[in-house]
């Protein structure tokens, strides 16, 4: 009997001891997370954050290109004042989404963060972020665009600062279209000629992105708006249209077949290098061709429009907000910072955007840029997408039908069908 | 005679020509992945890939550099961890199943033959409610715990064999010399098993390096993401810049490879035991 | 004195093997059934923190098949495991009789084929959709340069050819498998049968047809269920390589289930589709158990 306890005590020794093996493996493991959470936390080491009040900002500028400038700014931030510390992450678009939702419940909710203006709505619907209604109220530099403070609201309450503003155009190389002999294209006629003469085997006439996310829809409504297309109402003629066309574009060979798979940063790749002649982008692009290729000879012109119909531009561009649960107070005073009079238009152009305050004059403030200055022109009457707290569902209809036609798995009809039939359902749920 | 003699080994060439030229067709893309690793941009996005390299350059792995530190460190912890995790259930209880006559063994057997074949899939949803209950998402703890479970079952195939063809007169013989059955798997067992160990030691190693779904769930931070992740989340994002992912790619059949050319013989034959052999 | 030592070492190893069975039963075990209790619950991203979720009798089952992207992902799940096996077993069949033969580089050769079994399935995903690519892949090139196709095919993305993409890669990865298991079921079969085959004249087709499939046939039953398994449940291949995309054209059920639990947050619905998949995995386990209890061969 005593033999067999001291067997079984020698063996749980035996295992235990072989568990702590694992349990070192383990607490090493533990150890070094803290310091890679530490070493990572962004790219501004020189600031210090000893006795200050550290608050997390989110982000989805790319690192390599608009990052860079929003990091300076944060950095600016940081050795203005000593009592706030903000370290600012930057997570891709679509992760960021994800992790706004994820985060409501698992507590991994940044202070402060960015999000892509249409979804801001469905985000504050459930319940992400802060209502900041009455702080709002008492700045004293509370003036932006109206539209792009709507789309911050949610049952009339304030949840966000619009930060930055943006639409798209139409990207083309000069010397491509010399070399073809054509002039930029302002309506779909004269763009479908001008692919004609500038796709060659090697070289497309268009890129663009109609991947299956919100890059995707972004990208297809000024095409659906031009040809008096509307989202509540995708099975009509005319929402038909821009689908058709596009589609003809892609199966004559002027568009890539991969642009299902192209994020707008891919298209903007596929521009650079050359592979295509033209793309449709936004004005974020500019600092990354400057760094893909420096020696582009581009111009920007307006999207073009449909033959009989007129130029069509979407709002896009970012918010930020103040997470729930978050220091609100040190949000508040970085967020009011990024985006005061003196530091948005600053930002803003840094970045690509157009500062969304009314008292900046982005028209006036680019009128001898001539790139800059078609985006800043098209802005005013940039609709926006939304505002509606199912955005996303909406997003993902369109997304969707442009995808199933363009891969062939269902005829434009059929598609744009099923697509409104879903918004409808959607629609319903809302009432 | 002679005739015969010749033929034979003119069959042994044509066979052995056949033979490369099959493994030059079906190793290509690892070729592939490495090869365009070493390209610049330009040549990437050229519409016609060529292939070799124009001018070979290690701008891809440059560009990378700064994304890659945090992923490596993150997959190497996961993999070691893992790993070590993995050996402590595993060694004991493919030795245990080996060595000792116990009701049920035939039943634990087919429990891990079964666990085995369970996909990722179905655990994700549960592990995932359970590990943010607990706090452990976006730490170390639950790629470790959760790869291992992968590694366990596959790892107790692959050694109980080997323990059942160990000469049973050595332990008896440290029985007798005064050691309890715990210190002769230790001392013996485990020394004598040494190249199945270290054989049990790679796949789980390999298996924890590998994962993509576990990993890519629980640990939804990017400062916390291993390279798998990493390189999926890069080619969300850049889905053309090829040359950049393969370079990634490269980084992440790395160890792969290095263990696999080294301990060839091992691997093939543990690969067959570890899957199939009750 | 003879029963008490037996009684000892059943101890013994109950004390070696039991904590392996505790770590996976907790790790594999419990969550198999929570994931039968998830599915009965209303569990979404608003749910998740909360304690008491509500019960929802077979609401998330019914949400499932209700939608028409459940049946398709169960077909294609199905469709894509059928056409990998053909190809792997039928490709790893020759691969292993053209090296059971006897030259001097068949063994590293053969060896050597196996790493594609190895590799990250991340990587190989992606160098797949690569060499897949429309515009500029490999594929594309050499078969435009053959002469085989006239225009580029947008392999992936499109509905038609995108499934066969991930067949064709997934049978490179399962074909080495496929080898080496036959491989091993070839070298058990003795040399004497075949060369009493031969002294009675039968020529190589009627050798192959009576002797070595007859022989191998547990090994090629094992070799299939496995492969079966291993296929049904893929992930990382489809979610990487396609995304179960265009649209939803090669969505399988894995790839479905994710997309629930981890896209949309309905994790009660995720759960449901992990359940359809656990169940069709458990019937082909059982065959396979049934196989290999009947015959002990692999």
């Amino acid at each position: 009997m005593k033999r067999k306890i001291a067997i079984l005590l020698t063996v749980a020794m035996g295992i235990a001891s072989l568990a702590a093996c694992g349990g070192d493996g383990d607490k090493t493991s533990g150890g070094e997370s803290d310091k890679g959470q530490a070493s990572t936390s962004g790219g501004n080491e020189e600031a210090t954050r000893d006795g200050k009040k550290e608050i997390t900002f989110w982000h989805y500028m790319s690192e390599d290109k608009e990052g860079k400038y929003v990091m300076e700014a944060v950095d600016e931030f940081n050795n203005s004042q000593d009592e706030i510390y903000v370290n600012a992450q930057y997570l891709p678009r679509e992760e960021l989404m994800k992790q706004y939702s994820i985060g409501v419940v698992s507590g991994e909710l940044p202070d402060c963060g960015m999000v892509d203006n249409p979804d801001h709505n469905s985000y504050a619907s459930m319940g992400v972020f802060e209502d900041i209604t009455d702080l709002y109220d008492s700045w004293d530099e509370a003036d932006f665009l109206e539209g792009s403070l709507n789309s911050c609201k949610y049952e009339d309450k304030l949840y966000g600062i619009p930060w930055g503003n943006n639409c798209l155009g139409l990207f083309y190389d000069k010397d491509m279209l010399e070399a073809a002999g054509v002039e930029v294209p302002t309506t779909w006629s004269e763009l479908e000629a001008a692919c004609e003469q500038l796709s060659k085997d090697d070289v497309k006439g268009l890129a663009i992105s109609a991947i299956g996310n919100e890059e995707g829809t972004f990208q297809f409504m000024p095409w659906l708006l031009s040809a008096g297309g509307d989202i509540n109402n995708l099975s009509s003629d005319s929402s038909k249209e821009a689908v058709t066309y596009l589609k003809n574009l892609m199966d004559k060979g002027y568009i890539g077949k991969e642009c299902v798979n192209w994020t707008q940063a891919d298209a903007e790749k596929q521009f650079a290098s050359g592979q295509a002649a033209m793309m449709i982008n936004g004005p974020w692009q500019f600092s990354g061709l400057k760094d893909d290729a420096p020696d582009k000879n581009y111009g920007v012109a307006k999207v073009p429009k449909a033959d009989d119909g007129d130029y069509a531009s979407v709002l896009g561009g970012e918010n930020v907000a103040i997470c729930k649960g978050a220091d609100v107070e040190s949000s508040w005073t970085f967020l009011t910072y990024m985006t005061n009079k003196e530091n948005s238009p600053k930002i803003c152009k840094e970045i690509g955007r157009f500062s969304p305050r009314a008292d900046v004059d982005v028209q006036e403030m680019f009128k001898d840029d001539p790139l800059n200055s078609v985006f800043a022109d098209l802005m005013p009457q940039a609709q926006s997408r939304g505002p509606s707290p199912k955005w996303p569902e909406i997003s993902a209809a369109i997304y969707t039908a442009e995808q199933e036609v363009f891969t062939g798995q269902k005829d434009v009809d059929t598609a744009m069908a099923d697509a409104q039939a879903k918004v409808d359902g959607i629609n319903e749920s809302l009432k | 005679m002679r005739k015969g003699h010749l033929t034979m080994r003119q069959k042994n060439i044509i066979l052995n020509c056949i033979a490369i030229l099959i493994a030059a067709i079906f190793l290509f893309p690892i070729y592939w992945i490495i090869i365009n690793s070493f390209k610049l941009d330009g040549e990437i996005f050229a519409s016609v890939p060529t292939l070799w390299p124009k001018e070979v350059t290690l701008q891809a792995y440059k560009d990378q550099i700064a994304n890659l530190a945090s992923p490596l460190k993150n997959s190497v912890i996961i993999a070691f961890g893992s790993m070590a995790l993995s050996l402590c259930f595993s060694i004991p209880a493919g030795y245990g199943l080996a060595r000792f006559k116990i009701k049920g063994s035939k039943f634990f057997i087919l429990i891990f033959l079964v666990t085995q074949m369970l996909p990722a899939s179905l655990v994700l949803t549960p592990l995932f409610l359970i590990f943010s209950k607990l706090g452990m998402l976006n730490t170390y703890f639950a790629p470790i715990l959760s790869t291992a479970t992968i590694s366990i079952p596959f790892t107790i195939l692959l050694l109980r064999p080997n323990f059942l063809n160990m000469p049973k007169e050595l332990e008896d013989s440290a029985l007798i010399d005064g050691c309890n059955p715990f210190t002769s798997f230790i001392r013996i067992a485990i020394p004598i098993s040494k190249p199945a160990v270290i054989t049990g030691a790679c796949f789980s190693f390999v298996m924890a390096w590998n994962d993509l779904a576990y990993s890519m769930t629980f640990n939804t931070k990017a400062t916390m993401r291993p390279m798998t992740a990493a390189i999926y989340n890069f080619m969300n994002q850049y889905g053309t810049k090829w040359n950049s992912i393969m370079a990634y790619g490269v980084l992440l059949i790395l160890p792969t490879c290095i263990i696999f050319v080294t301990m060839q013989k091992h691997i093939v034959s543990g690969l067959v035991s570890g899957s199939v052999k009750g | 004195m003879n029963s008490k030592r037996e009684k000892r070492e059943r101890v013994m190893g109950y004390c070696f093997i039991l904590p392996a069975v505790v770590y996976m039963l907790i790790f594999i075990g419990y969550p198999i059934v929570y994931n039968w209790i998830i599915s009965f619950q209303d569990v979404t991203a608003t749910t998740l923190g909360s304690s008491a979720r509500d019960f929802l009798g077979f609401d998330n089952y019914r949400a499932v098949f209700g939608d028409p992207t459940f049946p398709r992902a169960v077909k294609q799940t199905f469709f894509y495991t059928i056409f990998c096996l053909i190809f792997q077993f039928v490709l790893g069949f020759l691969f292993a009789m053209f090296f059971s033969k006897n030259f001097s580089f068949s063994k590293p050769i053969r060896g050597f084929i196996v790493i594609s079994w190895m590799l990250p399935i991340t990587v190989t995903a992606l160098v797949f959709k690569f060499m897949f690519a429309e515009g500029n892949g490999i594929i594309n090139t050499i078969l435009l340069e053959l002469h085989l196709i006239k225009e580029p095919i947008g392999w992936l993305i499109q509905e038609k050819t995108a499934m066969w993409g991930l067949i064709i890669a997934n049978s490179w990865v399962g074909i080495p498998f496929n080898m080496l298991l036959l491989t091993t079921g070839l070298n058990n079969i003795s040399t004497d049968v075949y060369e009493a085959a031969s002294i009675d004249g039968a020529n190589v087709f009627q050798r192959f047809a009576r002797i070595t499939l007859p022989l191998l046939k547990p090994t090629i039953m094992s070799v299939l269920v496995l492969g079966f398994v291993y296929t049904f449940k893929v992930f990382d291949l489809v979610y990487v390589m396609t995304g179960g995309g265009p649209v939803d054209a090669t969505e399988v059920m894995s790839t479905y289930s994710y997309k629930l639990s981890f896209q949309l947050f309905h994790f009660g619905e995720g759960a449901a589709v992990a359940n359809v998949l656990f169940v069709c995995l458990f019937l082909v386990a059982l065959l396979y158990l049934k196989t290999i209890s009947k015959d002990e061969v692999i």
